[in-house]
């Protein structure tokens, strides 16, 4: 499964331009689309897989998207001039090292600390002021390269470090996807029939807010909504442990609520007690923060119980996002106690 | 240029902060032998590589490219597997957020640059200090003390990327680019046609206080010197400091510090010659290596030539590849400069 998040997090799909990510996905999992009861692209990029089970809809989604940069412009010396595709951080940007979707490559200029002004000093930059530069020399040099509109990303590698660490552009949320993925295969190798009508939703455009999520819950219309995520944590020196969030390591993140949701409170303890029975290590958010398409998915039609299970994840939005393995195969596993139980009984 | 990007992919290869430029003499070695009729390191961890005339009497042609670069240092090792560090030369915190590094400690050891997530900043966006900043290894505190120790030095984690056609993205561009012009330019200098028997200095401890190039100098009590150091490449989209164009060729800087006679007598040697510079202005000192050189021993005549360079001190320095070439040309020009001196 490691193998399989490493080719999808090394695939480029800022939001808005998921289609590398998604052929990406269908590659893993060309052998059993076939025997998927329906396989929907829709008009929003979604890719909306129907295995089917009996039982409730339950759809299990994670974005494809990540975050990335649009060229807005082209400066006479030949440099870019970008806005954000989602949140960065300005200070996760100097000098980072960035590929657009034709494979220009190239680095967010910098302004040396020996010309940075006593103003300039001490504050972040603003990212209307940072360019790309791709070693052109002049505006026509650099429109035989790129255009204004063109996509880049984080150019960046993955790593395994340190004790079961996992670092790479983009785990936020190929993590899902790649999890998603396996889920797949071991449904049709190991012959699982879900206790669920199950669908699996790629997603597209979660970072921009504007989810395409959406529009897949509104088709699916189901009764359950697992979302599988990356959560921004700060487990990190220098914070105090009540703004950590939650640990890198301490498993599956099972949340109660975020800034975006409040998790529907049977569904939570249902998976709650099957980790906790199966032995997978959990653990739940301490402090309320952040948001994801579990907003969206809930607010269909006849609306969804949901839930977010996700990975603990530090310096996320940035070329080094980082999380650790054990949860990474945490999430998993219980995304697959979900399909495999019965759903919870109204009392 | 394939040569060039050779000798460039070598000597970025080798580790070198300041301080700890030893560690990267293999890569140096490897360039020289050879070239070089004989290498030497002193205590401070310069390089002085040698080749000779054969010319009785032959005047001496002091080459300098510092080797060390920027970088960082452990300063504590934190429980959780966080480490705190300090800055080896001039680093802005602004960039180092999620920024990729190296320790170097018993072995290398992947860390990563920590960056606080958005639920915990309100206000306005403040650059953090330097103690505010962590390096995450992953590791436990037991792990690290078995494989770092304090002080151990840590560089940028480095890929070499050429784009579009003629630049190359790298870290520790200051000042391998001009170390590479410099070993390029040696390797094609043929012997008989020497006017110097040339010393190259390749320096150490140039970005902590400049002091590994003036201290050989007074080994060498050169008749000359030319020091190569980086210069701000000029920016097309912000006319507020004056320098050099990138992909324009190496530029002869004109200071105070600098020997006027021995540059102009350059400036017309290669003009002579129908070489192309630039000329780039430094009223007083040059934050060079030259600043020490010139007043080494009893006076060396020292000229300054820089490469332009965008991004300076960051994990990312750009430079264009017919700059180092540019530079090569040049030296190459000089050392058969019977007219110079």
């Amino acid at each position: 499964m490691k193998e399989i998040l490493k080719r999808l997090s090394l695939a480029f799909g800022p939001s808005g331009c998921e289609d590398a990510v998604k052929e990406a996905i269908k590659k893993e999992i060309d052998a059993f689309l076939p025997k998927a009861k329906d396989v929907t692209e829709d008009q929003m990029g979604n890719l909306i897989i129907h295995i089917g089970g009996n039982g409730p809809k339950l759809m299990i989604s994670a974005h494809m998207d990540e975050v990335g940069f649009m060229v807005t412009g082209i400066t006479k010396g030949g440099a870019l001039k970008f806005g954000t595709v989602g949140g960065i951080d300005p200070l996760c940007l100097g000098a980072k090292r960035v590929v657009s979707e034709s494979g220009v490559k190239g680095a967010i200029k910098a302004k040396p600390i020996h010309l940075l002004s006593k103003e300039e000093r001490g504050q972040a930059p603003k990212i209307k002021n940072l360019l790309i530069d791709i070693g052109a020399n002049s505006k026509k040099e650099a429109e035989a390269l790129t255009f204004v509109g063109d996509y880049f990303t984080f150019d960046s590698d993955y790593i395994e470090y340190g004790e079961g660490l996992i670092k790479c552009k983009a785990l936020d949320d190929r993590l899902g996807c790649a999890i998603m993925c396996q889920l797949i295969k071991d449904i049709y190798e190991n012959n699982i029939v879900p206790c669920y009508d199950l669908y699996f939703a790629f997603t597209t455009r979660e970072e921009i807010g504007y989810s395409g999520a959406y529009g897949a819950s509104m088709r699916v219309r189901p009764e359950y909504a697992v979302i599988i995520e990356s959560k921004a944590v700060a487990d990190i020196e220098g914070v105090s442990e009540d703004k950590e969030v939650c640990r890198l390591g301490d498993g599956v993140i099972i949340s109660f609520a975020d800034r975006g949701t409040i998790y529907d409170r049977d569904f939570v303890r249902h998976i709650k007690s099957l980790a906790d029975k199966n032995e997978i290590k959990n653990q739940t958010n301490r402090y309320i923060s952040g948001g994801n398409d579990s907003m969206h998915i809930q607010k269909n039609a006849e609306g969804a119980k949901v839930s977010t299970l996700s990975c603990a994840s530090r310096y996320i939005h940035s070329q080094s996002d980082v999380i650790h393995v054990d949860d990474f195969y945490a999430t998993y596993k219980t995304v697959l106690e979900i399909i495999k139980s019965e759903a919870p009984v109204k009392e | 240029m394939e040569k060039i990007k050779s000798i460039l992919n070598s000597l970025v290869g080798g580790f070198s902060v300041s301080g700890h430029e030893i560690y990267g003499k293999e890569a140096i070695e490897g360039l020289a032998s050879g070239i070089f009729d004989e290498i030497k390191v002193d205590n401070l961890g310069t390089m002085l590589l040698i080749k000779r005339s054969g010319k009785v009497g032959a005047k001496k042609l002091l080459i300098d490219a510092h080797y060390d670069t920027v970088g960082m240092m452990i300063k504590q090792i934190k429980k959780n597997g966080f480490l705190s560090f300090t800055s080896v030369g001039g680093l802005d915190t602004g960039i180092l957020p999620s920024t990729e590094v190296v320790i170097h400690g018993k072995e290398d050891v992947y860390g990563i640059i920590t960056s606080t997530p958005p639920h915990l900043k309100s206000g306005a966006q403040k650059s953090p200090k330097m103690d505010e900043l962590y390096i995450d290894t992953g590791y436990s505190k037991e792990k690290l003390e078995e494989l770092l120790s304090v002080g151990d030095p840590i560089s940028y984690k480095n890929e070499i990327e050429y784009i579009n056609g003629d630049y190359v993205i790298s870290a520790g561009l200051d000042d391998k680019a001009c170390l590479c012009a410099v070993i390029d330019a040696v390797s094609r200098m043929d012997k008989e046609s020497l006017a110097f028997d040339i010393y190259v200095t390749a320096s150490a401890q140039e970005e902590t206080g400049k002091c590994g190039a003036a201290r050989v100098s007074f080994d060498i009590e050169p008749d000359l010197a030319v020091v190569t150091d980086v210069n701000f490449a000029r920016d097309e989209d912000d006319d507020s400091f004056e320098c050099i164009v990138p992909g324009g060729g190496a530029s002869i800087d004109v200071s105070a510090v600098t020997n006027r006679r021995a540059t102009k007598n350059i400036m017309k040697h290669l003009t002579k010659e129908g070489i192309d510079y630039q000329v780039v202005c430094e009223p007083s000192s040059t934050s060079t290596n030259a600043d020490f050189v010139s007043i080494s021993t009893s006076g060396v005549p020292t000229v300054l030539m820089s490469i332009p360079l965008k991004s300076m001190h960051t994990p990312s320095e750009i430079v264009n590849l017919r700059d180092i070439k540019s530079l090569s040309d040049i030296l190459l020009s000089i050392s058969y400069g019977g007219d110079i001196l």
